[in-house]
């Protein structure tokens, strides 16, 4: 104990120096590791629009290219044949648009202020309904925002589209390389990480990746499948009625229908105002109405298409949905909150296989845990 | 492994070497080359290090491994502690054939016992396989229903003379170990 006195000064003087030295080499690692994220991050930044697009497409081609291949043609020469395929149904449905397409396109310009003028007298309609029946309600200015929110949007739209035209061209080159070396080399590409893993465990990770991306495969084709077949019902229902845009209705029903719950809401808002603006309320509006909701969302979509496509395994909690949708949007935008559902499910669907595997089998730590005590 | 725009008159040897490897298997005998090349792109070869474990009793079977190179000892762990060893195998041998087909635990552990090197085909390829090839996975599905059912005869016969044997023996053998038979 006598020392204790003479070594605190030389002791208090090394250890401050130990410490500014310990976090004078933590902030500079911290420093130097947040610059090179920095660094992945700006690398990386356009590229996961289309490494996620052509990962789909890789999985919606992949079937295809299989069973050219089992003819016996070599698999570089089936990608290529599929694309061929692609490229003709591309340019068939091309040629099939682009007459009606630059028409349309002009008349959205012109309609597009209109539907939202009178979607904000409606909403000022509802408001002055409201008010006159609770009249304590303090006069908030929805209208006002609303119709700040409604420009917004459509100035949005209308600039934003031969803009986001250049991103596309560019997806267009890149998509198609990523997905043709995707069909090619996915396998190999699967397997090479796989091989990564130490010997005891490759056996089972590699038999749980197969399991795993099988899953997944078959859950991104089946919501690609619905979300087609609910916007071809919806564009074929709005087909027997007067309203404009069809095509254009259709496939945005479609797409938002990739997002549950909330999606084919979203999806029938457009459709059903253009309705209301162009037809008024009569037969054929309540017509678009049965068939946004009945027969797309009900018949179609809950009682034939999600109980053959969708298995209830990947199903989500409503909950879930939310906070996926939620994190998408702030992540990506508009595109995170298509994508944040079935990315949620994705990993739903993998934590359930490694525990269902768990439960089947011992794995082989606890193994031989269990040998030692015996 | 053969990138797009690689040297397409270099040939692999280590591939090349793989496949004759393959051939030299009972299970593969009836394959032609077109077809071994194939299954040479659905094998994964590994190397272990010696007293490495392979697989353990009751983890998950997935596939089986055939011997490359080196050696594997096949044993049983009892329960109180020793091991049975069943066999030795070396260069040319297969193991674990059983769980290519249906998953199942596997019923022994497999050990090495030097440097080696194991082939080992699974039965996630096998049925990722059967969708592209179906005529090349059908040849190795029959071969190997071939050697598990002469397994099966050679396991029956030994049942039926072991068997007998137990008929005959136990009036001389029940005074030395006769407790331990029940």
């Amino acid at each position: 104990m006598t020392p204790k006195p003479e070594l605190t000064r030389v002791h208090l003087l090394l250890f401050f120096f130990v410490l500014a030295a310990g976090i004078a080499v933590g902030l500079s690692l911290f420093s130097s590791a947040s610059t090179f994220l920095t660094l992945i991050r700006t690398a990386t930044s356009g590229l996961f629009l289309p490494l996620l697009l052509s990962l789909i497409a890789s999985f919606l081609l992949g079937p295809i290219v299989s069973f050219i291949e089992r003819e016996n043609i070599g698999r570089t020469l089936s990608i290529f044949l599929v694309y061929l395929l692609v490229a003709m149904l591309l340019l068939l449905a091309a040629g099939w648009l682009s007459p009606h397409w630059h028409e349309m396109w002009n008349s959205l310009r012109t309609d597009l202020p209109r539907y939202t003028a009178k979607f904000i007298t409606l909403l000022r309609d509802a408001q002055d309904n409201l008010q006159s029946r609770f009249p304590y309600i303090e006069s908030y200015d929805l209208t006002g925002r609303a119709r700040t929110l409604a420009e917004q949007f459509v100035a949005q739209i209308l600039v934003g589209t031969p803009k986001s035209a250049l991103r596309i061209g560019s997806l267009l080159i890149l998509v198609p390389l990523f997905t043709f070396f995707f069909l090619r080399d996915g396998n190999l590409i699967l397997r090479t990480c796989v091989s990564l893993t130490p010997n005891r465990y490759f056996e089972m990770v590699h038999d749980l990746s197969s399991v795993v991306s099988r899953q997944m495969a078959e859950f991104i084709r089946g919501r690609l499948f619905e979300a087609f077949i609910v916007g071809l019902v919806v564009t074929i229902g709005l087909s027997f009625t007067d309203i404009r845009y069809t095509p254009i209705l259709g496939i945005f029903a479609g797409v938002t229908n990739l997002i549950p719950y909330i999606g084919p809401l979203i999806g029938m808002v457009p459709g059903i105002l253009i309705a209301l603006v162009d037809l008024g309320m009569g037969g054929q509006f309540w017509w678009i109405v049965i068939v946004y909701f009945l027969i797309a969302q009900v018949i179609v979509d809950n009682f034939i298409l999600i109980p053959i496509l969708i298995s209830r395994y990947s199903n989500l909690h409503p909950l879930w949905v939310l906070l996926a949708i939620i994190m998408g949007g702030k992540l990506y935008g508009v595109l995170g909150m298509i994508i944040g559902v079935p990315v949620a499910s994705i990993i739903k669907i993998a934590l359930l296989e490694i525990r269902h595997y768990r439960n089947t089998f011992a794995l082989p730590d606890t193994v031989q845990d269990l040998d030692r005590p015996a | 492994m053969n990138p797009f725009w690689s040297n397409i008159f270099h040939k692999k040897s280590e591939a090349d070497s793989l496949i004759s490897f393959l051939r030299s298997l009972a299970i593969f005998a009836d394959l032609g080359r077109r077809e071994m090349n194939f299954i040479a792109s659905l094998v994964h070869a590994r190397r272990y290090a010696p007293a490495e474990t392979v697989f353990e009793t009751g983890d998950p079977g997935t596939g089986m491994y055939a011997i490359r190179s080196g050696r594997v000892a096949i044993f049983i762990r009892h329960p109180d502690g020793h091991k049975e060893q069943l066999a030795v195998l070396g260069p040319g041998d297969f193991f674990g054939e059983a769980t290519l087909l249906a998953p199942a635990r596997r019923t022994a552990s497999a050990r090495t016992l030097e440097d080696t090197e194991l082939v080992g085909l699974f039965r996630a390829d096998l049925l990722e396989a059967t969708k592209k090839h179906p005529n090349v996975t059908n040849a190795i599905l029959i071969s190997l229903a071939r050697i598990l059912s002469e397994r099966m005869q050679a396991a029956e016969m030994e049942i039926r003379q072991l068997r007998a044997a137990l008929r005959l023996s136990p009036p001389p053998a029940g005074s030395e170990e006769g407790n331990g038979l029940p």
